[in-house]
């Protein structure tokens, strides 16, 4: 038995440091994991909005034609630039360049706000309500929800960028910004079908 | 996660441990230990299956006549919408989790949960849960009435006008309760998927394991769409939208859509692990294997997907087309195969065992026969022409009670009863076991058969009052559920007296072959003094094998080895 | 030697079920009301399919497992274990795909059944002037005189339209034809009924157990049902999806008569002018909430608020008491 205990405690060993190390690796997975199932409710509002605009029959409320187009695909055009923005800040990170990292990282921040702003001149320059019918509501539940996790995104963002004047902060890896970047991409592509269901099909 | 010190190992007895009387006060804290957080969901969850019981009780005396003469009728529609919530989401669904979590990283071989912190955040989340729940008996209006399901336009009914009312408050408990779910769907999916000990490949991992890991996954994609589906209901009660009210425009079978998305594998949540306890007491109590151990392990991700197709059967009479109606039979149908092939496998398994009726083996063998049976009745609900005659009758009701109390609280009984002397350190008087079991084996048959005949004859659910010919049958069904609340009382005797003054035991008082086993009872802080390393498959009755190669199989290859003795692992 | 005795053992044995699953499924008619419709005849017919079947099986199951607790004890001081049988290969592919091969036939039977009912999917709006009735492409598995008595019905008379009304908590039945509105529902034997279902409020549930049919009521749609009653009595209507606080009390009679006599029904219905009829809702609340200062009502347990029901219908044909079919 000792032989194979000795190489068993040397597993163990082993298994403990990896264990040890990947924490960061469980919470990697976990968090995509939670991405995943997150992803989800949007899924179900994106079926309700489509099955409410196939079978309503009136759907738009009285007075509106459709929505303006311009200027949320401008707004779009930066958040999706932003994955980008936020992508060069992780690896800024990742070569330990941290004041590169914070440069990038403040970049992204401008960038999100830009886009929470346009969406409230939006929403504020609209004829219609979220009372008004099922387009109304779909409408602001859908973009609402959307703007609810962007201001999340940003939420996290100011918290990594507080943390990495930090010293030793990043001793143990750099999982939370891993996580703020993945939450970030994830906010973006939920956009994208968002503003393809709502602006491109009208 | 937590920082593992070295010198941990040397600190056995010395460390108040869960399951020591004197500690209960570990209980009341935010303790981020599985152990004492799985302890924590199960009795939380059990304080709440008495409230949920007791309004069924007091349904169960209205209906003893006809009339509805007890309580007034928006009494008794509060009842049974209570009745089901608390039931399903302050006592199933956390008695559940709790079993999981205290289990499942022992069973893998893992010193805790992969979030620990998250694990108690889940937790204390349930108690706010509950107080949300009977907090609304108490405003104007009073609780929820529109049943478990809330459908609307009834939801939407607001009869006080107050925006603080018995629907608000229902529907953010139930938002809560997702949150905490899906929390701990995620700590359960990366405990299984990365945190099994070394040797432990997917196919030497307890079948247990691989029913909550179909669970969970279920919570993970089935949730989201309830909440979706919560969220329009409350913005439409509170803020005036039209998603489900049709006086507005809204589309009211929509909200059935999201809700049965979820709420059927919803269900399959709740008996995978009822599944997985079956399978794991069965070959302790009649020490042989698991008969078809890789096909049962793999029927638990068929069943998360396959159930996740299914649930339009719950809206075969709504506006729903025929061809919906055709599609969704074939499927609920198909669900019944993976189920099946449990069932067959655990008769094969005692076939030419050496079974003992201890008291966790009875309540496996009773809830797989009532299975079974309510299987078999689920068969009869998946059929389109079937369903539109006892839709929305007591044969439904009566279908899934004996799911629910027949095989899923049977599973869980069973399970409690099993690992109690892990948790605990000492073993249940078993004479209180066998009068609990046989009390509740009689009193589901008493309360839920006669259910069946009375849906057949044409009798509706949820219904406070009822005609003269359906008297028969009721008064039999609450005689059965009068008993059921009495058979509670031998069990909450059993085990406050046991974990107060039982016998004590060793490590592995069942001789069962787990992980779970190989630990101390209760196991300490950290579960294991070295991560086990596994070298053969769950199941090695028969065999004389070892099941990890690292530390000694106590109870495994010394048969004689007396129950009473300490051991240390 | 061994081999042949549990052979024979499991042959008799197997009889033994089949004949109880036999005897079952036909007890399975006397769990139901009376057949007051054709349908009805088709759903029990598949019923009592699925009966024989689930017994089978369940007492195919229960059979194994009871006498494995009888004869498979572990002895009292044989602390051995059992054989290290981990599965059968062979056995494992039988138990898997005989039940799906019975799940399938079991769902193309079902769907078999659902045809010939013809009640017709609600989601078809559009108001048809000829029925459509599917021809059965193969042989009936059982007696095919429900469907023939749908098709005649179908075939020899105009089809009956009547639009029915669901409200909290009250049926209004109303005959287009003759425009008189009534709280019972008369409706012609041997012919076929279309129902036009509408809701006032919230979902209903437009159940008649003795018909094996219901149909919920949405609103803001039409629902389309249709039907053929096939025995003269009187039957009980239900509300089958929950609506709110009455319930359990929103229910009205149905009365299958000779076509003569359903005639002149609507014939005396038509003469006499409208009326309240009695509503078992209206009826309670007001005894909850007597504006004479003491409630009459006879609950032990007071509630809340409750919608207050709608005001009794009034309506031609105005029964003034509670419905009174008899069982079923």
């Amino acid at each position: 038995m000792t032989a194979e205990r000795a190489i068993a405690q040397d597993v163990e060993a082993n298994v403990r440091q990896h264990q040890e190390h990947d924490a960061a690796g469980n919470s990697k997975f976990g968090f995509i994991v939670f991405l995943l199932s997150e992803s989800v409710i949007f899924l179900s509002f994106f079926t309700g909005y489509i099955v409410y605009k196939t079978t309503t029959l009136d759907w738009y409320p009285p007075g509106v034609t459709g929505l303006e187009t311009r200027d949320p695909f401008i707004n779009t055009l930066v958040l999706v630039s932003s994955s980008f923005v936020i992508y060069v800040a992780e690896r800024y990170l990742h070569d330990k360049k941290v004041w590169g990292f914070r440069l990038f990282l403040l970049i992204t921040m401008a960038m999100g706000s830009y886009f929470l702003f346009g969406q409230a001149v939006e929403w504020r320059s609209l004829p219609f309500s979220y009372q008004s019918g099922l387009f109304g509501g779909t409408f602001f539940l859908l973009t609402g929800f959307h703007g609810l996790h962007v201001l999340t995104g940003l939420l996290l963002q100011t918290l990594i960028l507080g943390r990495s004047f930090i010293p030793g902060n990043y001793d143990n890896g750099y999982f939370g910004v891993e996580a703020t970047s993945l939450f970030w991409h994830f906010v973006d592509v939920i956009w994208i079908v968002l503003y393809t269901l709502i602006y491109v099909w009208q | 996660m937590t920082n593992i010190s070295l010198e941990a190992p040397e600190v056995i007895r010395g460390q108040p441990y869960p399951g020591a009387p004197d500690n209960w006060k570990r209980f009341f804290t935010f303790s981020t230990d599985h152990k004492v957080i799985g302890i924590q969901y199960i009795v939380t969850s059990f304080f709440f299956f008495l409230i949920g019981g007791t309004l069924s009780m007091i349904m169960r005396g209205e209906l003893i006549t006809p009339d509805a003469d007890l309580v007034d009728r928006t009494v008794y529609n509060a009842l049974f919408t209570m009745h089901g919530s608390i039931m399903l989401f302050m006592w199933t669904f956390p008695v559940l989790v709790g079993l999981g979590n205290y289990l499942v990283p022992l069973m893998i071989g893992a010193r805790d949960m992969a979030f620990p912190r998250l694990n108690a955040v889940s937790f204390w989340m349930v108690p706010v849960v509950g107080i949300l729940m009977l907090a609304s008996f108490l405003v104007p209006g009073g609780p929820s009435q529109s049943g478990w399901w809330a459908y609307p336009p009834v939801s939407l009914q607001n009869p006080t006008g107050n925006l603080i009312n018995g629907q608000v408050l229902w529907i953010l408990a139930v938002a809560i309760s997702g949150v905490s779910s899906i929390m701990g769907g995620v700590n359960f999916v990366t405990t299984i998927f990365k945190m099994r000990s070394p040797g432990m490949t997917w196919f030497r991992t307890p079948a247990f394991v691989w029913s909550v890991l179909g669970a969970q996954l279920i919570q993970l994609y089935g949730l989201p769409a309830l909440t979706g589906g919560a969220v329009m209901l409350l913005l439409d009660i509170t803020i005036g939208t039209s998603f489900f009210a049709p006086e507005r425009g809204g589309n009211p079978i929509l909200y059935q859509h999201f809700f049965w998305f979820y709420s059927h594998p919803a269900v399959y949540v709740m008996i995978l692990p009822a599944f997985g306890i079956f399978s794991e007491v069965l070959p302790v109590h009649a020490r042989k294997p698991l008969f078809g151990y890789r096909v049962i392990a793999v029927s638990s991700i068929l069943i998360t997907v396959v159930s996740g197709l299914v649930w339009v059967h719950h809206m075969f009479a709504s506006a729903t087309p025929s061809w919906m109606r055709i599609l969704f039979m074939v499927t609920s149908m198909l669900v019944a195969i993976p189920s099946g092939i449990k069932v067959f496998g655990w008769v094969a398994t005692i076939w030419g065992g050496k079974i003992r009726f201890t008291t966790p083996m009875l309540f496996a063998l009773g809830g797989i026969s009532n299975w079974l049976f309510a299987g078999i009745t689920g068969i009869f609900l998946a059929s389109v022409p079937i369903d539109i005659h006892v839709n929305n009758t007591y044969f439904v009701v009566g279908h899934f009670h004996y799911v629910l109390y027949g095989a899923i609280v049977m599973g869980i009984y069973a399970g409690i009863y099993h690992w109690f002397p892990k948790m605990t350190g000492r073993m249940y008087y078993e004479g209180l076991g066998k009068l609990h079991f046989a009390l509740t084996y009689l009193g589901t048959a008493l309360t839920f058969l006669p259910m069946h005949p009375a849906g057949l004859m044409g009798m509706p659910r949820r219904v406070a009052s009822y005609d003269l010919e359906f008297a028969y049958w009721n008064v039999i069904a609450s005689i059965g559920g009068f008993l059921l609340g009495l058979s509670t009382l031998p069990f909450i005797l059993n085990m406050v007296s046991s974990w107060i003054r039982g016998e004590k035991v060793g490590n592995n008082p069942w001789r069962a072959y787990g992980l779970e086993w190989l630990t101390s009872s209760p196991p300490t802080v950290e579960n294991f003094e070295e991560l086990p390393l596994v070298v053969s498959g769950p199941y090695g009755y028969g065999k004389n094998q070892a099941l990890v190669g690292n530390i000694p199989n106590p109870g495994l290859t010394q048969f004689s080895e007396s129950l009473t003795q300490q051991q240390t692992s | 030697m061994l081999k042949l005795r549990a052979i024979l053992v499991m042959t008799v044995y197997a009889i033994l079920v089949a004949l109880a699953s036999l005897w079952m499924a036909k007890q399975s008619y006397s769990w139901f009301p009376p057949e007051a419709a054709a349908e009805a005849k088709l759903l029990d017919d598949l019923f009592s399919l699925f009966t024989g079947l689930g017994t089978f099986i369940y007492l195919g199951v229960i059979g194994p497992f009871l006498y494995s607790l009888v004869f498979h004890r572990a002895k009292k001081y044989d602390m051995s274990d059992g054989p290290p049988i981990e599965g059968n290969t062979w056995l494992e592919v039988v138990w898997t795909a005989v039940p799906l091969v019975l799940v399938l036939t079991l769902s193309f039977v079902s769907y078999r059944t659902y045809e010939k009912m013809a009640v017709r999917g609600p989601m078809e709006l559009v108001h048809l002037h000829m029925p459509e009735i599917i021809q059965p492409a193969y042989a009936d598995p059982f007696d095919s005189t429900p469907q023939q008595e749908i098709q005649n019905a179908a075939e020899t008379a105009p089809i009956e339209q009547i639009d029915v009304t669901a409200k909290q908590w009250a049926w209004i039945f109303h005959y287009p034809e003759r425009d008189i509105t009534s709280t019972e529902l008369h409706l012609p034997v041997d012919r076929r009924v279309r129902f036009t279902l509408r809701s006032q409020d919230v979902l209903h549930g437009f159940y008649i157990p003795a018909f094996r049919l219901k149909q919920d009521v949405v609103p803001n749609h039409e629902i389309n049902f249709e039907l053929t009653p096939v025995k003269t009595g009187t039957y009980r209507l239900r509300d089958s999806m929950f609506s709110g606080t009455y319930f359990a009390a929103n229910q009205a009679d149905v009365v299958v008569q000779p076509f003569h006599e359903y005639q002149q029904w609507l014939a005396d219905a038509a003469a006499g002018s409208p009326t309240p009829a009695f509503n078992r809702a209206a009826f309670e609340y007001s005894q909850a909430n007597d504006r004479e200062g003491a409630t009459k009502d006879k609950v032990a347990v007071r509630g809340w608020d409750t919608i207050p029901p709608a005001p009794p219908p009034v309506v031609n044909y105005a029964p003034k008491h509670e419905p009174d079919s008899p069982p079923a």
